[in-house]
Parts: C-alpha cells; sequence; structure tokens
C-alpha cells in the first residue's frame, strides 16, 4: 500500500512539474528545506551524545527549567520535532519523568515560534540565499574534520544553508507564480473556509513531517500573496496539531512512557487549537490592536501571522502548564501498563525503537533491562536453593532461612527460562549489537560491558540449573552429612544473592565499594572452604563417592553462580547512572588483589 | 563568568581542550578515602562490641578489604 501510495505520488509530481516550473521550484524549495533540517539535526546529533544527558538531569528538576530547555533547545536545532523525540527517548529510557517530558515539549512550542520571526523577518525581507551558499562552503569543510564536534558544526551550518537556499526557492516559485496564477481564488471564507484550511494545514505538515517546513510555505505564500490572510491563519493552527502527529508517528517504536508524552503533546496542541479555532476573526481584530506594539505594520501580513503564532504558543504553555499534572493523571489513566501474570511469558520492558536515538537512552535502556533480567534470574535462582526471593530481600539471617526451608522447592526451571528469561535475553543482545553498530565510537565502554552483564547472568542461571537437580534430592536425603553441605551451598549462595541485592539498593559510595569487594573474596574463600569440607567427608566414608561426585561439581557450579554475579554486580554498578564516579572503580579490589587477602588468610589459618 | 571562563567552557564544549581527568580523579578517590577510613573505625567499633563469632568473621573481612583498599587509594594518590 505504502509503495502503491509513493508510486501514485511519483507519478502525479512529475506530470505537475511538467505542467508548471514555478511548482518545481516550490518543491524544490521544500525538499531542500527539509534536507536542511535533517542536516541540522544530525550536527546537533554530534553534540549531544553524552551531553544531554547530565544536562536534562540538572535542568529538567522543575516545570519551568523544562520548558526553558525545550525553548532553548528548539531555537537552538530550529526544530520542536527533534525536541519532541529527545523527550520521547529520554522519556522511554526513564531518564526524565512524564511531566519534564511535557515540560520539554511546551518550551518547544514556544522555541518554535523564534523560526516564524526569523523567516517573516528577516527570511522573506533578505536575498536570504546570499548567505546560504558560503554557510554551505565552510559548513562542508568542517564536515570533512576528524573532530567529532567540528563534524558536527559542519553539518549544522551545512543545515542552515540548506535551509536558507530552499526558503529562497519557495520564495522565488511563489513570486512568479503570481504573475501567472492567482490561488487566492481558492480562498475560503467563514468557518467552514477555516476549518478546511486547518486540516490542509495538518495534512501538509503529516506529509512533510516539520511544522516549521509548513510555517515556511505558509509564510512564504503570504509573502506572495497566494493566500488570504485569515486561511494562513486557519493553515497554521492545522499546523501545529498535525505536528503532533509526528510525535505520535515517532512514539509507535516507543515504550508505554513514550506513547504518553506523544498523547499529552496531541492533546495540548490540539486542545489549544480547538479553543482558538471558533474565534479566528476575534484574534485577527486582536492582531491588528496588538501589531502596532511590537512595531509591525497593518500591511505586514507575514510579520502578523509570525505574531500570532507566537500568541498560539503562549497559550499553550499559559493554558497547559498549570495542569501538568493533571495531564499526566490523564495520559496515565489512558495508558496503563499491562500486568504480567506469573504464568505468562515475560517481555522487555524497556528495550524500544526510539531508545536508540541517542547513545544515552541506548545505553540507559540496555542498563535497565538488564537489571530486569537480572530480576527475573535472582527470582529462579532463589528457587533454585529451595527458598524464594522474599526470604533473601528479608532481614532474616541466612541460618534461620535455611531451618525454615528445611525441604525442597520443585520448580521447573527449563520452563522459568522458557517463560520469563529467554525472550529478554535474546533482545538484550540484539538490542546491545545493534546499539555498539551505531555508536561504535563508544560501544567498547558503553555496550559491551553491559552486553557481557547480561551473558554473565544467564551464566549464573545455567549453573544453578545444573545444580538444582542434586540440590532437590540431596535436601531430601536421609545422609545428614551431604544435606548439611548442601545447605551450606545454600546458606552462602543466599548471603551472596543478599549482598548483591544490597549493592544495588545502597546509595552510599564506600559501602558499595566494599560490598563488591567483598562479593569476589566471599566466591574465592568459599570455594576454598568446600574443598576442605569435602576432603575430610570422602576421607571419614561419611558420604558416598556418588554424592562426593555430587558435591564437587555442585561446589563448583555454585562457584560460577557467585563469580558470574559479582562480575555483574560489578559492572551493573559501575553503569549505573547515579553518582558513580571513575574512582570507585579505582578502589574495588580486583581477582588477583583478592587472591592475596585470601592466600593470606589461608595461610594463617593453617600455621 | 568572566572571559576566560567562557571561552574556556565553549573550548570543552567543542571537544577542542582536554578535560583534566587525572586530577578529577584523584579528588574523588581522596574523597572516597575518606569515607571508607570511616566506615573502617565504626566497623572496628563493631567488631569489639560483636560476639557471634560468624559475624565477627564476616567483620574482620570488611576490615581487610578496607585496609587493602585504603592502601591501593594511597598508593594511586601517591604516584
Amino acid at each position: 500500500m505504502k509503495r502503491l501510495l509513493l508510486f501514485i505520488s511519483i507519478i502525479a509530481l512529475s506530470y505537475a512539474f511538467f505542467q508548471s516550473k514555478n511548482l518545481l521550484n516550490i518543491s524544490a524549495g521544500v525538499a531542500i528545506f527539509l534536507f536542511g533540517m535533517k542536516s541540522l539535526e544530525e550536527g546537533f546529533r554530534f553534540f549531544i551524545g553524552g551531553l544531554l544527558d547530565k544536562f536534562l538531569k540538572k535542568i529538567t528538576n522543575h516545570l519551568y527549567k523544562s520548558i526553558l530547555f525545550g525553548a532553548v533547545i528548539t531555537v537552538l536545532m530550529q526544530s520542536s520535532g527533534l525536541a519532541a523525540v529527545i523527550a520521547i527517548s529520554f522519556i522511554s529510557a526513564g531518564l526524565i519523568e512524564l511531566a519534564q517530558g511535557i515540560g520539554i515539549i511546551l518550551g518547544g512550542n514556544i522555541g518554535t515560534t523564534t523560526g516564524a520571526w526569523l523567516i517573516a523577518g528577516l527570511g522573506l525581507k533578505i536575498s536570504i540565499a546570499t548567505y546560504a551558499l558560503p554557510m554551505l562552503v565552510f559548513g562542508m569543510l568542517f564536515i570533512f574534520q576528524e573532530n567529532k564536534r567540528l563534524k558536527g558544526i559542519g553539518y549544522a551550518l551545512a543545515g542552515l544553508g540548506f535551509s536558507f537556499l530552499g526558503i529562497a526557492y519557495m520564495k522565488e516559485g511563489f513570486d512568479a507564480f503570481k504573475e501567472s496564477v492567482d490561488l487566492t481564488q481558492y480562498a475560503a471564507d467563514g468557518f467552514m473556509g477555516i476549518i478546511l484550511f486547518a486540516l490542509i494545514g495538518a495534512g501538509m505538515t503529516i506529509i512533510m513531517q516539520s511544522s516549521h517546513a509548513s510555517l515556511v510555505l505558509i509564510l512564504t505564500a503570504l509573502s506572495a500573496s497566494q493566500i488570504t490572510y485569515e486561511n494562513a491563519i486557519a493553515l497554521t493552527i492545522g499546523a501545529n496539531i498535525g505536528t503532533t502527529i509526528t510525535a505520535i508517528l515517532g512514539a509507535l517504536g516507543a515504550g508505554y512512557e513514550g506513547k504518553k508524552l506523544a498523547t499529552a503533546h496531541f492533546m495540548i496542541n490540539s486542545l489549544t487549537g480547538l479553543t482558538v479555532i471558533g474565534f479566528v476573526p476575534q484574534w485577527i481584530t486582536f492582531i491588528d490592536y496588538t501589531a502596532p506594539f511590537f512595531g509591525i505594520p497593518q500591511e505586514e501580513y507575514a510579520l502578523k501571522l509570525a505574531l500570532y503564532h507566537t500568541y498560539f504558543n503562549l497559550l499553550c504553555v499559559v493554558l497547559f502548564a498549570p495542569l501538568v499534572h493533571g495531564l499526566v493523571k490523564v495520559v496515565n489513566h489512558i495508558f496503563k501498563p499491562k500486568v504480567t501474570a506469573e504464568n505468562a511469558i515475560d517481555d522487555v520492558l524497556f528495550i524500544n525503537d526510539v531508545a536508540l536515538d541517542f547513545p544515552d537512552t541506548a545505553q540507559e535502556t540496555l542498563f535497565k533491562e538488564t537489571k530486569h533480567l537480572y530480576t527475573n534470574v535472582f527470582d529462579i535462582i532463589a528457587q533454585g536453593l529451595s527458598v524464594t526471593k522474599e526470604d533473601i530481600s528479608s532481614g532474616m539471617e541466612a541460618e534461620d532461612i535455611i531451618k525454615l526451608r528445611n525441604y525442597a522447592l520443585h520448580v521447573n526451571m527449563d520452563d522459568y527460562y522458557e517463560r520469563r528469561i529467554k525472550e529478554i535475553y535474546g533482545k538484550i543482545i540484539n538490542f546491545a549489537i545493534v546499539a555498539q553498530g551505531k555508536f561504535s565510537e563508544i560501544s567498547d565502554h558503553q555496550f559491551v560491558p553491559i552486553k557481557n552483564a547480561s551473558i554473565g547472568i544467564v551464566e549464573a542461571f545455567k549453573a544453578a540449573k545444573h545444580m538444582q537437580k542434586n540440590m532437590l534430592r540431596y535436601l531430601e536425603s536421609d545422609n545428614e552429612y551431604i544435606k548439611s553441605e548442601y545447605n551450606h551451598i545454600r546458606k552462602n549462595l543466599i548471603k551472596h544473592l543478599r549482598t548483591m541485592q544490597m549493592i544495588f539498593n545502597t546509595t552510599e559510595e564506600d559501602v558499595a565499594v566494599l560490598l563488591l569487594s567483598k562479593l569476589k573474596l566471599d566466591a574465592q574463600n568459599y570455594d576454598i572452604a568446600a574443598n576442605k569440607s569435602l576432603d575430610n567427608l570422602i576421607r571419614t566414608n561419611k558420604i558416598t563417592y556418588t554424592m562426593a561426585t555430587s558435591l564437587m561439581n555442585d561446589t563448583s557450579y555454585a562457584y560460577t553462580i557467585a563469580s558470574e554475579l559479582s562480575k555483574v554486580a560489578h559492572i551493573l554498578f559501575m553503569h549505573s547512572s547515579t553518582h558513580v564516579e571513575e574512582s570507585s572503580e579505582a578502589l574495588i579490589l580486583n581477582e588477583a588483589e583478592v587472591s592475596d587477602l585470601t592466600h593470606a588468610s589461608s595461610q594463617r589459618s593453617t600455621l | 563568568m568572566n572571559g576566560l571562563k567562557f571561552i574556556q567552557n565553549v573550548k570543552a564544549l567543542f571537544g577542542l581542550t582536554p578535560e583534566d581527568g587525572e586530577a578529577t580523579k584523584k579528588k574523588a578517590i581522596k574523597e572516597l578515602l575518606k569515607k571508607l577510613k570511616l566506615r573502617h573505625i565504626l566497623l572496628k567499633q563493631e567488631l569489639k562490641n560483636e560476639t557471634d563469632l560468624i559475624k565477627r568473621e564476616a567483620i574482620h573481612d570488611s576490615i581487610k578489604i578496607l585496609k587493602k583498599q585504603m592502601k591501593k587509594g594511597k598508593d594511586i594518590l601517591d604516584d
């Protein structure tokens, strides 16, 4: 269907271009302008990787700061669409809250008005193409530089150059049109005319995926007197609503939070549009009355339209800024997350297409999904030890948990893997590989370690699965010695899992640094202690040789669980976005240093 | 913000000047070492009051780790 539509569009446009050279000029102008906008966006993407994460956290803690951020970023990038994409990506990754995202969208609405002023005030008055050409040359010079940020400047400059060139082409097309055709004969009066043109405005914005491009087209057409002032206002209202469809389309691949934001954006612009659409004549009077205060002459319709655009977007903010929390409640009510039943297949919670828009969001998403995987594996490892995750999270001593759960808990680990691990694990690995390819410059220190943590989590699960068979058998055994040995393994792993929970929950850096080293020490100590105990039992014939080999194997599996989980805790702690400094990494003991401590202790105990 | 600082910030934004990462790291290690020393004192006091053998062993292990970490931190600062 899409291909058929594309084919029909190409045929129709080709015929139209053959018939009218001016239409070709205007369409080429729109295409060059859109290409310029894309290039401008690309340029800013070179800057925002890594910077945006820190910046957003600092400035989006209050609504007014979020609005300011949205306004500034839209002024700089001249694209409210990119501001919306940033907000949707960061909300989906959980880096900012929905209310902050709405603030950014409201700010984006204010920021977009500057574009209208620039085009109406400068773009249509001076020979803008004169500035476009040197910008393109300098832009290209910068694009060929090695430095990432200089390259970004190059793309931004080239983007501006192309946008200016596009405006010049559109202007030229409409000016030439004026001499042969009078489009105002198609103008529609009255309320129905306003509705019709608002729909046209929304439609062309959806097609071009840019309200900015629509606005340029409306302004150039208005300045060439090809549309009436009233119809231009209606088109602007439509463009403001149409731009939200771009955000909705962008949020289709996003998680719940992204969809909520896109819906909020649609509600804000549509409700403001509906509020003003019935009062267009009154607005015209109001603008006529206020325009002289800004030094705008009565016959300057392009500037008056820019003023109207500003009023419209300010009204959005005035109406909805006080209602942001109410709006959050409404969209939360519309989008209720599905509750996964215990026996249902668990799927990813954070991974989605928009998460791959920026390196920060990709890293955060990968990190959160890996923690989700860990939560599931933590649950099943606990069950494999015949305890529950609640037992581990409780304040009970490990010895008391063992006493309480002194029977085998039969759980099908293969089935659990199919339902709650396999899908998530597969998607994490796939996401990490795509992110590594897309952001290759930073993949080694951002994506590869987290991907390895996921692999480690699943390795720990596999070891727990292998261990479970004998664990179930010997927990029900009459031989107290072998039962005691397996309880010893259980106790140590319970402590290990608990320490991991403490690392993930603590806010104190020194505690985490100490516990991460302790995890490694415990894993090694535990291996040595188990081997000694096993030797004694074999020498004194307290267990059979079958029991001995099982215990040897399971000790090895338990060690694998402990060591893999220690590595996982280390990686996840270092990549958590909260308060982790490079200094923490430096002070966490490595394997060799932990071995030194272990050998020093064992030598003391043998002396 | 004075002119020089502004130029430095703009240069850093455009990636034209490498940040002094080593100094920042050392400062952070110094801060963390202070916290670890405090934790070491707390654990030593805890060890004095603890009578349970298993818990004493766990605290002892933590103290050993802290000592090693403090030594490691000191070595980095001295470099």
